[in-house]
């Protein structure tokens, strides 16, 4: 998000996902697709059935990756050396699209002077990719028309992800891949309303549409719609509430909770545990009892998606209207109502009739929003945002004819390595991701039967060189131990991972992985460290 | 002997179903409010609009067989302790309404009467879906205007029915032509011989005329004969099966919307500590779980035959068992499924490999 803000000038995705099916080239990077956006995946697979050439980029031989042309499988976050490599191949073979970085961009000049400092022998021996490698994708990355970048989690949960982000951005940009249909960088959400709740002023220093809560103008106009007067502080990301980074005066009191589940999700779980004791009051919202409600002093029972009307807005800006199959059971209320009566009890009259008198406060409040009433969303697959007004059909791809920021701005990056590197008392490298029969902490998909019985067990994948040499049989159960916590899984082979890496995936309360991830975190976006830790692993006798 | 044929004006047909329905629940393709058109059982005549022109997104096969079903609940006698005879069961039965189904479309009439086969054709009668399925009458529609990703002709459960229908009606503009199978559609008509007059031999003509035009409205063809000779003929093309099994998302979309898919599993929930349910829930032959055993154990190797039980089974097992093909030719797994992993791709797919090594044979005369 902040990567491609301070680049582009806009933090989502420049294309429509049905752009996909049409490119020429398409770079994936640390996306496993087919199990995290099957939606995407099979655009994907469209566009390699019609010719395109796939370049995937993972530490993991992903089903994306098999499919590819060219697998770069790097060593687990070594991004940043590797798209080094790649523009500096570009610089070398005279790929540059010129005309585009004279016309479109800016400071290109300082990363031009820093990809001639570049070795490709050390990248190769940084990555653990060959510059043969290293060499091909970029000159296929870099000779099609229609070349189109997909990024995930992978290349964002990192200390340097907004680096990371910048460096796909400035690959772009270098060759002209952007601002038109079928090419630009692509970042895919993780969850089907991430892009809504960030349009709707879930960062701290935005108000909704992305409005700057310090910009005294943009305050002023929510100050009169809402007839208060609004706090000109930014306010804190969830690692600083969980993690306690505040100063000991501004000391978090109490915390409301809605459809989050901290215990499971976020990093270094004993301190999120130690900071949810200290709290006054804790408030959940949520369809289970979560570990995160059971800690609650007061939990509301919210309805499922199934059960009421609205909106989300998808990876590629697309606000759709989503109709209401079926009714709350028992006492349950949607998450709206929930805030209206809360709201209303501590003093403050909400007196919203539908979700549909709430959007249309959010047409008038918010430009990017500006015609994206309800009327014009039934009965079809939505508009994507800028619209500005009801006339306004949408934008497919943004950054037609310039930049949103005016020109692109390169942002030269150097390798920053892994907050916790393996040494010989933690050995391995622990990558963390999502399997695709669960969602996020399981609160839902454990609950499901059929789901359950697909994926019941938290699984560890090893190499089998790796289990070889620690004399572990497959399927037995393993304690993977960092330097915060510990927990068990059940050890299962897995040609696909590189000798020295392990995988597993989050979804279960059984072994609560963020025990042992770590909470070091981007500068910029504040996003943790997720996808790697240093950690070893003893069978469990 | 001739079977009697009746016209009944389109202007008699909302007339027609309220009759019917003072006596029975009626489900028919309705279009509801987001622009979906869904068999559903109807509670107002009057303000739900029936859709005949569009293809129900659902089959009627959760009419009869839903996708969760509570077969029994059960109780834990706790003073017992853990032992068998702490349990106790409490069967539930659905109850045996009389539903009429109007507005059925030919592969979906056939589809009932595959699941019929499965469910009532052993040496037990599943109760479940013989409670549901006894009491039902069938009103289909022939289909004039076969849509996208038809291919019943080519599956031979279309686009007009020749038996297993109650009633069948033609649209022929502005009155629909109604052919009686089953005893249970005579009794309609002898019920309500007000709404019937006998048809004459223009309408009979029209009728002929409205069949042979649909045959010739097909968008796709599609070689199921072929591909049923090829398997029968020992044919096992695993390159084809590798490549569509890797490409297979793992969703069960194609068995949950196939009307002949009956796959099912049964588990036991509990709602509290001393009781709970069980059900039984569809389930589908592509997921993993389905033949995996105990100590992970696996007779499929998913990565690479994730999808062959799914079309061996309809195009080869049930010709063996049945004496025809259990695909009806909807064409909604076409639709439905989103890897591009559907039935008519396997069946193209098949077909060209044989056209290739044909061409090979040619050539090697030559």
């Amino acid at each position: 998000m902040a990567g491609l803000a301070t680049t582009f000038g806009s933090g989502a995705m420049t294309n429509s996902i049905n752009e996909l099916s049409s490119a020429q080239v398409i770079l994936l990077s640390g996306s496993n697709t087919t199990e995290a956006h099957p939606q995407v995946a099979r655009r994907i697979y469209d566009a390699v059935d019609q010719g395109a050439r796939l370049i995937v980029i993972d530490p993991r031989q992903t089903a994306m990756a098999s499919l590819a042309h060219i697998h770069l499988q790097l060593r687990p976050g070594t991004d940043i050396p590797l798209l080094n490599g790649m523009m500096r191949c570009i610089l070398d073979e005279n790929l540059v699209d010129e005309l585009f970085v004279e016309m479109r961009t800016e400071n290109y000049i300082p990363l031009r002077d820093l990809l001639l400092t570049i070795d490709l022998n050390e990248v190769t021996a940084t990555t653990g990719v060959s510059i043969k490698d290293i060499a091909r994708a970029a000159r296929i990355y870099a000779r099609a028309q229609r070349s189109v970048i997909c990024y995930c989690l992978g290349v964002t949960q990192h200390i340097c992800g907004t680096a990371n982000v910048q460096s796909y951005a400035g690959l772009a940009m270098l060759t002209g891949h952007v601002e038109r249909e079928f090419t630009g960088v692509d970042p895919l959400r993780g969850q089907n309303n991430v892009q809504g709740a960030c349009d709707m002023g879930g960062l701290p220093a935005v108000l909704p549409g992305y409005q700057m809560v310090a910009d005294p103008v943009v305050r002023d106009k929510f100050d009169r719609a809402w007839g208060v007067c609004l706090s000109d502080k930014p306010g804190q990301t969830l690692l600083d509430m969980t993690h306690g980074a505040g100063s000991p005066g501004d000391k978090l009191r109490a915390m409301y909770i809605m459809g989050e589940n901290p215990m499971l999700s976020d990093p270094v779980l004993d301190q999120v545990e130690a900071t949810l004791d200290s709290l006054d009051f804790l408030v959940v919202a949520d369809l289970f009892l979560t570990e995160t409600a059971a800690r609650a002093d007061v939990v509301f029972p919210a309805a499922s998606f199934a059960e009421k009307n609205g909106t989300v807005t998808n990876s590629e800006r697309r606000v759709q209207y989503m109709n209401k199959a079926i009714d709350p059971p028992g006492a349950a209320r949607d998450d709206g109502w929930i805030i209206m009566e809360l709201s209303r009890r501590m003093g403050y009259a909400m007196e919203y009739e539908s979700s549909a008198e709430i959007m249309e406060e959010i047409c008038l409040l918010t430009p990017i929003y500006g015609g994206m009433y309800h009327d014009r969303l039934i009965d079809n697959w939505g508009l994507q945002w800028p619209c500005s007004d009801r006339a306004h059909p949408g934008t497919p791809f943004l950054h037609k004819f310039s930049f949103a920021r005016g020109r692109g701005r390169f942002q030269p990056a150097s390798h920053v390595p892994p907050a916790e590197p393996v040494d010989s008392a933690f050995p391995f490298l622990l990558i963390t991701g999502r399997s695709y029969h669960h969602y996020h902490t399981g609160t839902m998909s454990r609950c499901c039967p059929t789901l359950n019985r697909e994926h019941d067990k938290p699984f560890l994948d090893m190499h089998p060189d790796d289990a070889t040499r620690l004399n572990i049989p497959d399927g037995s159960r393993v304690q993977v131990t960092s330097r915060r916590g510990s927990c068990k899984f059940f050890l299962r082979y897995c040609q696909s991972l590189a000798p020295g890496d392990l995988y597993c995936d989050f979804h279960f309360h059984e072994a609560p992985v963020n025990v042992l991830t770590l909470s070091a975190r981007d500068p910029e976006a504040h996003c943790p460290e997720f996808k790697l830790c240093a950690v070893r692993v003893e069978e469990v006798i | 002997m001739r079977r009697k044929q009746w016209i009944l004006h389109k202007d008699h047909l909302l007339p027609f179903l309220r009759k019917l329905r003072k006596s029975r629940s009626l489900v028919a393709p309705v279009r509801n409010s987001y622009g979906d058109t869904m068999y559903t059982e109807m509670n107002d005549l009057d303000n739900e609009s029936i859709e005949l022109a569009e293809q129900p997104q659902n089959s009627l096969k959760s009419f009869f067989f839903p996708q969760r079903e509570k077969l029994c609940h059960y109780s834990v006698d706790e003073a017992v302790g853990d032992s068998a005879q702490a349990y106790r069961f409490y069967p539930s039965l659905p109850e045996s309404r009389a539903v009429v189904y109007f507005g059925v479309r030919s592969c979906d009439m056939f589809a009932v009467m595959y699941c019929d086969t499965i469910f009532l054709g052993g040496r037990e009668r599943d109760v479940y879906y013989d409670a549901r399925r006894r009491n039902a009458l069938f009103i289909t529609l022939a289909c004039n205007h076969p849509f996208e990703n038809c291919f019943c002709n080519a599956a031979r459960t279309g686009p007009y029915l020749e038996m297993g229908y109650d009633l069948q009606f033609t649209d022929l503009g502005d009155r629909y032509f109604v052919e009686v199978d089953k005893a249970r559609g005579r009794e309609v008509v002898q019920q309500w011989p007000q709404f019937f007059v006998p048809a004459g031999d223009d309408d009979r003509q029209a009728h002929y005329q409205a069949a042979l035009e649909s045959r010739g409205l097909f968008r796709r063809q599609v070689h199921v004969d072929l591909a049923v000779q090829l398997l029968d003929q020992g044919e096992e093309p695993q390159a084809l099966l590798a490549e569509l099994s890797a490409r297979c998302q793992d969703c069960g979309g194609c068995a949950f919307i196939c009307p002949t898919c009956t796959c099912f599993n049964i588990v036991d929930q509990p709602l509290s500590d001393d009781r709970g349910e069980r059900v039984r829930t569809w389930d589908a032959c592509t997921f993993d779980g389905f033949t995996r055993m105990a100590g992970n154990h696996n007779s499929v190797q998913i990565i690479s035959q994730r999808v062959t039980k799914r079309f061996y089974h309809k195009l080869r097992d049930d010709v063996l068992r049945h004496g025809r093909s259990s695909c009806v030719g909807c064409g909604r797994c076409v639709g439905m499924c989103f890897g591009g992993v559907d039935i008519v791709r396997f069946i193209d797919g098949l077909c060209a490999a044989d056209d290739k090594r044909s061409e090979k044979r040619e050539d090697g005369h030559d």
